[in-house]
């Protein structure tokens, strides 16, 4: 295939739009059953379905912004355990938002959506904003069947960051050193959360979502060392391995483990 | 390894090896905070193996160890680190009865890294003898570099075997070995070597997700939920230099994990 065949890089797009339609019914499947548990625990305790009854303070954000982590969590109750999963996922909707934006934002400069773009970053940069919207409503969903509020804002600490950046975008590179800034942020944000939620189903979630920010991540990392090399050539589905440098091979995993250093706190995005 | 002529890049080799080294620091910075989050979760797990559930107060030594894991910012470039842990453990053995339980899951994880750095080591080995064509240097570099971090993997699952009690897991005793050590075996080219580590890479990305929810102990749960995004990274990758899209799927699901039952006696 030509690096600048859009005709078969839309029919791998589709393909990979099938896979994704199944993956997302799955995951839709994880949050019901998620919801469903949190439910019939609720119901057990107090014979009620309703979780408003056991949590009051939906919009109480600050009930557990003190507790200190997960272990103190657990000793304070399954109503708070819940409340947190709450939060994790307004802060997930909230990174998930900022994505969408600025690769909406990024998809209007010229070196990224417009006449001068490499078709594949074009391609990329519009798939994974499809992808996030895609993270951003399963995670709202979530919220909204446990009777939260649907987090639909930017995440305002990122978003801060971002503001800052855009006046200082000068090319390709720029915007994608941006991009995996925020990419790994989500990443690690939502490997962390896989210890911090209580049921199994919504660990599993997160750690679904952790994987596929990584996944962008890696293949920008690896977009990026190209751009700097100053062979956006490169960038082609397939790309011409034998021209590619050695060190290609390695730059988009640097990690044996996934750090979570830079995670967001669970209540960093939560509706106040 | 026969290579290909390389292009000219405003950046030089050499710079990009050094970023390549920047990188491998990254790695080593992140290793003791893994090490300790395994020391607890094996901990946690010898409670267990001698008879003594581990119970709440297990779950909160494992979230100790998510923290420590998310404070460690020290450095080091003991790349066998990983290997000490397993210095003193018991012969190993693949009896499947042995492990049980989150342990039974460590044990599957320890074989499913081995298989893959037994078919990266198969695919150099192909390369070398030429059978594979010409293999591209990136191609190379990709393959000795995720055969470490599987082996660093494989080295940190086997210590909590180890520290367990119980015995490490030295080579891939999976119902799916056969048929991908046959497949490798029939691999004439690059893009089939590809094919068969994609389908690896996605099956144990796919495994360390199932992991997240079904491990009891936090510190298990945390090291899988730090391993599976570099599983999928591999993944896209070998996605990419296919040719294929690269993040085909917008959740990671479980319906390509390779389950516990996988694991078998010898």
């Amino acid at each position: 295939m030509s690096p600048i065949d859009e005709r078969g890089l839309r029919e791998l797009m589709v393909e990979s739009d099938d896979l994704q339609s199944d993956a997302m019914r799955t995951a839709e499947r994880d949050l019901d059953d998620y919801v469903e548990a949190v439910l019939e625990t609720h119901s057990g305790r107090t014979g009620s379905r309703d979780p408003g009854g056991m949590w009051p303070g939906w919009g109480k954000t600050g009930l557990v912004a003190g507790l200190a982590g997960a272990g103190t969590l657990l000793a304070a109750g399954p109503a708070a355990a819940t409340t947190v999963d709450v939060q994790a996922l307004q802060t997930a909707a909230s990174l998930e938002n900022l994505a969408v934006s600025t690769y909406k934002t990024a998809l209007t400069l010229p070196f990224i959506g417009g006449a001068d773009a490499n078709a594949v970053v074009k391609a990329f940069a519009e798939k994974t904003m499809a992808q996030h919207t895609e993270h951003a409503e399963a995670f709202n969903g979530a919220v909204a069947k446990l009777g939260g509020k649907a987090q639909n804002d930017p995440n305002a600490k990122y978003a801060a960051v971002v503001q800052k950046a855009v006046p200082t975008i000068k090319g390709a590179g720029d915007v994608v050193a941006l991009a995996i800034s925020l990419e790994d942020v989500a990443a690690q944000t939502y490997a962390k959360n896989v210890s911090q939620v209580s049921t199994p189903e919504l660990r599993q979630l997160f750690a679904g979502v952790a994987g596929v920010e990584a996944q962008h991540k890696a293949i920008l990392l690896a977009v990026k060392a190209l751009v700097d090399g100053g062979a956006p050539q490169l960038i082609a589905l397939p790309p011409d391995a034998a021209k590619l440098p050695d060190a290609a091979g390695s730059v988009g995993f640097p990690d044996a483990y996934y750090p979570t250093d830079k995670a967001s706190p669970v209540e960093e995005g939560a509706v106040k | 390894m026969s290579t290909d002529k390389r292009p000219e890049m405003q950046i030089s080799e050499r710079e990009l090896a050094a970023m390549t080294r920047d990188l491998d620091e990254l790695h080593e910075s992140t290793f003791p905070g893994v090490r300790k989050l395994l020391d607890e979760f094996s901990a946690n797990l010898a409670h267990l193996t001698r008879g003594r559930a581990a119970g709440r107060r297990g779950f909160l030594m494992g979230v100790g160890g998510v923290s420590a894991l998310g404070l460690a910012a020290c450095s080091s470039n003991d790349t066998g680190s990983s290997n000490k842990t397993t210095t003193a453990a018991p012969p190993a053995t693949t009896a499947a009865a042995t492990y049980e339980g989150d342990l039974k899951v460590v044990a599957l994880a320890a074989a499913l890294e081995n298989l893959a750095v037994t078919a990266y080591t198969g695919a150099l080995d192909a390369a070398g003898k030429g059978t594979l064509g010409t293999v591209p240097p990136a191609i190379g570099v990709f393959v000795q570099t995720a055969m470490k971090q599987h082996k660093d993997h494989a080295g940190a699952w086997n210590g909590v075997l180890s520290k367990a009690g119980k015995p490490t897991i030295t080579d891939a005793p999976l119902s799916i070995t056969a048929d991908q050590v046959k497949a490798l075996g029939a691999a004439k080219s690059v893009p089939d070597v590809a094919k068969l580590a994609l389908d690896l890479e996605n099956a144990a990305a796919q495994t360390y997700t199932f992991a997240t929810a079904n491990v009891t102990d936090a510190g298990g749960i945390m090291t899988a939920a730090t391993i599976q995004p570099v599983e999928a990274m591999h993944a896209a990758i070998l996605n990419f230099v296919l040719g294929q899209y690269p993040v085909p799927d917008a959740f990671i699901g479980v319906d390509k994990a390779v389950k516990p039952d996988a694991l078998m006696p010898k």
